[in-house]
């Protein structure tokens, strides 16, 4: 990721409402999309604030032509990653403890067949899984199962996964290492996958 | 034929490496052998040939996700209140 200056890479779009009225239009989408990933509402009321604050600071008009939300958006967001790499100062963000098993009871454990899924115990089929994205159970069984992922696993999927960071960059926002990071990755994908497939997919 | 099935067990993974493989492969590009190791193993075992596309649909979902379906949890009238003070005082 490049240093972040905000105000060359966010210019301001012409035309602007008035910030008096940013509080009333945005911070109710700000504040979502900050605790989504902050998953502290303090913490993403601070997010949602500093935003506004740069995006008055950066007053001035470079004609720029992305849409006002979608510039806000991206001020909140490096917001967000400054947020990470301070806390990767403070504390580890490595968690090597959850799902640490990696469901070793559902492989054959010795003998010929080692390593491979115990048959009944292997992934189900999963009968029409695109439609279960229309579906809003579905959505609060994802909710519940991804809000069972501890902190720093949710912190770590939540980058990969919903905003696409690479693993390289992953690894040096958080100051931690790329094995562990993929690891990581593996346990909340694995973790997740069975959730959702007992809680969701079993019972259609 | 013994040596060529001893090759292909020596290459491809087993199931519990399989799938560890098939997660790493959406973070970061996995080396040729592994490649081919994971595809033999793919076209043989039909429970890890599903992990791989269930967590390719978590990928897609996790996406999704965040655009329309967090439930509306808004900021606090304290909270609005008190940024739209700050917001006053930092534009003086």
């Amino acid at each position: 990721m490049q240093a972040e200056n905000e105000f060359t890479d966010h210019p301001k779009p012409p035309g602007l409402s008035d910030p008096d009225q940013w509080v009333d239009l945005y911070g109710d989408y700000l504040f979502k999309y900050a605790l989504a990933r902050l998953r502290d509402p303090a913490k993403a009321e601070d997010a949602v604030q500093e935003t506004f604050l740069a995006a008055l600071k950066g007053g001035k008009s470079f004609g720029g032509r992305s849409a006002e939300k979608s510039w806000l958006v991206g001020i909140l967001k490096n917001k967000i990653f400054d947020y990470y790499r301070k806390a990767s100062r403070e504390m580890s963000f490595t968690d090597l403890d959850f799902y640490a098993g990696e469901e070793s009871d559902r492989f054959v454990a010795d003998g010929p067949g080692q390593g491979g899924w115990i048959h009944e115990l292997g992934p189900q089929e999963w009968a029409s899984a695109g439609e279960s994205l229309d579906n809003e159970l579905f959505w609060q069984t994802y909710r519940d199962c991804s809000g069972k992922l501890p902190e720093n696993v949710a912190a770590v999927f939540n980058l990969r996964e919903v905003e696409g960071v690479a693993s390289k960059d992953i690894c040096r926002l958080l100051n931690i290492s790329d094995g562990n990071l993929w690891v990581m990755l593996h346990r909340a994908r694995m973790a997740l996958r069975r959730c959702l497939e007992t809680n969701w997919f079993a019972k259609r | 034929m013994n040596r060529l099935a001893n090759i292909i067990r020596a290459l491809s993974p087993n199931c519990k490496e399989a799938v560890r493989l098939q997660s790493e492969a959406l973070d970061h590009p996995l080396t040729g052998l592994q490649r081919i190791g994971l595809r033999i193993h793919l076209a043989l075992c039909v429970w890890c040939a599903r992990y791989g596309k269930q967590i390719k649909f978590l990928r897609a979902a996790a996406k999704q996700c965040d655009h329309d379906h967090t439930p509306g949890q808004s900021l606090s009238a304290a909270a609005r209140a008190r940024i739209k003070n700050r917001l006053q005082n930092g534009k003086d």
